[in-house]
C-alpha cells in the first residue's frame, strides 16, 4: 500500500545520488581516480543557496544561479590548485589530496556555520501532486525534473560540442587524444567544473529535505560512490540507473525492514558489488583491475 | 651508530623528559602521541610499504579499543594480557576483511574499506549489548603487576615500553623477508610473482599486520582516554591518521612517529575550534602531498638525519615514493609512441 510512496521518495533521493555519481564517473573516466571532494560541492551548493535566499533575501532563481556558479568556481579551484600539480601522479596521491581538500573545505564551512543545523524552505511549499493515489511533494518532482534537464544538457554537450568530444576522447585514450592535439588540462578543468555544478545543484535541491550542516556532503558522497560502483564506475547510464536503484532500495529497506538499516544499506551494496562483481552492472571488464 | 636510531632516540628522550617534567595534561598529550605513533606505524605498513589504500584502519583501532575494554571488564583480564590479545583479535578481523578485500585493487580497495569503516562505526553504535551504543564505555581501572595505575605519568611508564617495542618489531619486520615482499608487491607486482611471492598472501599479511598495530594502538588509546565512544573511530579520525602518515613521511617508520607528534600536538592549540583544526589538517595534507611527498622524514633524510637505506630494502624501492615510480610526468614524442605501441 505504501509501495508507491516509497518508490516516489526513492526515485527523488536516487536522482540526487545519480547526480553525485555522475560527477564521480566523469572524473573517474578522464583522470582515472575517484575524488573524495565531491561531497563538498554538495555542501557548497546548499550553503550558497541558503546564503542568497535567507541572508540576502533574493528570489529562488538567483539562489540557483549563485549555487551553480559557486559549484563551478570550487570545482575549478580544486582542479587548478590541488589536482593540476599532481595530474600525472599515482592515484594514491590524487585520492589523498582530494581527501585533504575535502577536510579543508569542510573545516571552512564549520568555521563559518558552526555545528548548527539550518533549514531552507522548499521551492514550492504548499503544492503536492497526487500520483497513483499518493501525495508527492513538489520538491521531489522538481528534483527529478531538474536532474532530467541537467542530464539532457550534458548529453547534448558530450554529443555535439567540440569540448564535449574532447572530453570523450581523453576518457577513451589519453595518449591518442594528446597526439591529435587535445590539451588534457583543459579537459580536466571542464570535467571538474561540470562535476562541481552537478554536486552544487544536487546540494541545493536536497537542502530543503536534508537540512544544512557542514558535513552534510559526506553521507551523500558515499551514496554517490555506491551508485557509481553499482553502475560500474565507467558508465554514465550505469551511474544514473545505479543512483535510482540505491535510492529506491534504501527506501524499501527502511519501509519494510527497519529504518536502522537505512544508513548502512549503501555500504553493504558497495561491499557486495565490489567483492562479487567489481566491474558493476554496466562497467567494462577491465574496470576491476585498476 | 645508526643515524636513524639517533634521531629516533632523541625524539623518544624528549618525549619522556616532557612527560616527566610536565603537568598531567602534558602527560596525557604524550600518551596520545605514542598511541597515535603505534597506530600510524600500522597504517604506514599498509599504506606506505604495501601501497594499499585502506580506509578501515580507524575502524580497526575501534575494534582494538572495544576488545581491550571488554576483555578487561567481562573476562577480568589484566591490561598487559588484554593488550596483545586485542591486537591478535583485531589482526584476525583484519584477515577477515582483508581476505576478500585485497582481491580488488587500488581505488576499489579504497571504496570497499571506506564502506567497512562506516559499517564498523554503525556496528559500534547499534550493537548495544556489547558496545553500550552511543553512551560509550568506561575503561576499567588498570593495574600492572598488581600495581594500580592512577595518574597519566604512570600510564606513560607502561605505554612507552609497549610503543618502543612495537616500533622495534616494525623495523625488524620491514627489513625481513616478509616486509621486503610487501614493498616488492607494491612496486613490481609481476616481478614479485616471478620471484615466487604469493601476492594475495603478502597483501593479506600486510593487512593483518597493520590491523595488529591498530588493535594494540586501540588498547593504548582506551587506556589513555579512559572512555571510548563510537565517534572516536570515524572518517575524521581516519583522515587524521592519513595526515600523520603523509606529513611524517610515507614508507618511513620514524616518519610515523614524527607525524604523530606533529598532528597530535599542533591541534591541541586549536582544541576549541574543530573547524580550524580541520582546515589545518586539510591544508597540511595538500601542501605536503604536492610539495613534500616524502614528508618530514624526506626532509630529514636529505639533511642526513635519517639513513636512506635504514629500512633494509633496496635503496630506490623504499626511498622513492610510489607515485614517482609509477607516474610519468613529461613524455617525449618517442615515449608517447612507445606507450601507444604497448597499449595495442
Amino acid at each position: 500500500m505504501d509501495l508507491p510512496f516509497y518508490i516516489a521518495v526513492g526515485v527523488s533521493n536516487g536522482t540526487l545520488y545519480a547526480l553525485m555519481a555522475l560527477g564521480l564517473v566523469l572524473l573517474y573516466k578522464t583522470q582515472n581516480f575517484v575524488p573524495f571532494v565531491n561531497g563538498e560541492f554538495f555542501t557548497a551548493g546548499a550553503f550558497a543557496a541558503f546564503s542568497v535566499y535567507n541572508i540576502f533575501a533574493m528570489p529562488y532563481w538567483a539562489a540557483l544561479c549563485v549555487a551553480v556558479l559557486c559549484g563551478a568556481a570550487i570545482g575549478y579551484l580544486c582542479e587548478r590548485a590541488v589536482i593540476r600539480p599532481l595530474a600525472n601522479s599515482h592515484h594514491l596521491s590524487l585520492v589523498m589530496v582530494t581527501v585533504g581538500a575535502s577536510i579543508f573545505l569542510q573545516g571552512l564551512a564549520r568555521m563559518k556555520w558552526g555545528d548548527d543545523i539550518y533549514t531552507l524552505p522548499p521551492i514550492a511549499a504548499d503544492f503536492t501532486v497526487r500520483f497513483a493515489g499518493v501525495p508527492i511533494a513538489a520538491q521531489n518532482l522538481i528534483i527529478v525534473a531538474a536532474a532530467i534537464v541537467l542530464v539532457g544538457a550534458l548529453f547534448l554537450f558530450f554529443t555535439y560540442t567540440t569540448m564535449g568530444k574532447q572530453v570523450r576522447a581523453v576518457s577513451q585514450n589519453l595518449i591518442g587524444a594528446q597526439l591529435i592535439g587535445i590539451n588534457p588540462n583543459t579537459v580536466y578543468r571542464t570535467t571538474w567544473i561540470i562535476s562541481g555544478v552537478l554536486g552544487a545543484v544536487a546540494g541545493m535541491l536536497a537542502a530543503p529535505l536534508t537540512l544544512l550542516y557542514p558535513n552534510m556532503g559526506s553521507e551523500v558522497l558515499i551514496k554517490g560512490f555506491a551508485a557509481a560502483i553499482l553502475g560500474g564506475l565507467t558508465s554514465i547510464p550505469g551511474a544514473l540507473i545505479g543512483g535510482l536503484a540505491i535510492g529506491i532500495s534504501e527506501m524499501l529497506i527502511a519501509g519494510y525492514i527497519s529504518t536502522v538499516f537505512i544508513k548502512i544499506s549503501a555500504f553493504i551494496i558497495i561491499m557486495i558489488v565490489l567483492l562479487i562483481k567489481p566491474e558493476g552492472i554496466f562497467g567494462s571488464k577491465a574496470a576491476g583491475r585498476v | 651508530m645508526n643515524r636513524t636510531l639517533t634521531t629516533f632516540s632523541t625524539i623518544v628522550l624528549v618525549l619522556i623528559a616532557v612527560a616527566v617534567l610536565g603537568d598531567a595534561y602534558t602527560q596525557y598529550v604524550v600518551n596520545l602521541v605514542i598511541t597515535f605513533a603505534v597506530i600510524s606505524i600500522g597504517l604506514n605498513i599498509v599504506l606506505g610499504f604495501s601501497g594499499l589504500l585502506s580506509f578501515a584502519h580507524s575502524a580497526f583501532v575501534g575494534v582494538g579499543a572495544y576488545a581491550t575494554a571488554i576483555m578487561m571488564s567481562s573476562l577480568g583480564m589484566p591490561y598487559l594480557f588484554a593488550l596483545p590479545a586485542a591486537g591478535l583479535f583485531t589482526a584476525f578481523i583484519g584477515v577477515l576483511v582483508g581476505l576478500p578485500a585485497v582481491r580488488v585493487k587500488g581505488l576499489y580497495l579504497a571504496l570497499v574499506t571506506i564502506a567497512c569503516l562506516y559499517f564498523f562505526e554503525w556496528t559500534f553504535i547499534h550493537w548495544d549489548p556489547v558496545t553500550n551504543g552511543t553512551d560509550g564505555m568506561v575503561m576499567p581501572d588498570i593495574s600492572v603487576f598488581g600495581i594500580p595505575l592512577f595518574d597519566d605519568l604512570q600510564k606513560t611508564y607502561v605505554l612507552f615500553p609497549v610503543a618502543v617495542l612495537m616500533y622495534w618489531v616494525a623495523t625488524r619486520l620491514m627489513s625481513s623477508r616478509l616486509g621486503r615482499s610487501f614493498v616488492m608487491v607494491r612496486d613490481a607486482e609481476l616481478a614479485a610473482q616471478t620471484c615466487g611471492i604469493n601476492i594475495m598472501k603478502a597483501r593479506t599479511l600486510a593487512f593483518a599486520t597493520s590491523a595488529f598495530y591498530a588493535g594494540v594502538g586501540g588498547g593504548m588509546f582506551a587506556a589513555t582516554v579512559s572512555f571510548i565512544d563510537p565517534h572516536s573511530f570515524g572518517l575524521l579520525q581516519m583522515i587524521m591518521l592519513f595526515g600523520m602518515v603523509l606529513i611524517g613521511g610515507i614508507s618511513s617508520l620514524v616518519g610515523s612517529l614524527i607525524g604523530a607528534v606533529t598532528l597530535t600536538v599542533l591541534p591541541e592549540f586549536l582544541r576549541e575550534f574543530q573547524g580550524a583544526q580541520e582546515v589545518l589538517y586539510g591544508l597540511l595534507m595538500i601542501i605536503f602531498i604536492i610539495y613534500m611527498p616524502n614528508g618530514i622524514a624526506g626532509l630529514l633524510r636529505s639533511k642526513g638525519l635519517i639513513q636512506p637505506t635504514s629500512l633494509g630494502g633496496r635503496k630506490p624501492s623504499v626511498s622513492v615514493p610510489c607515485h614517482k615510480l609509477l607516474g610519468f610526468r613529461f613524455l617525449s614524442t618517442e615515449a608517447l609512441y612507445a606507450r601507444l605501441r604497448r597499449q595495442k
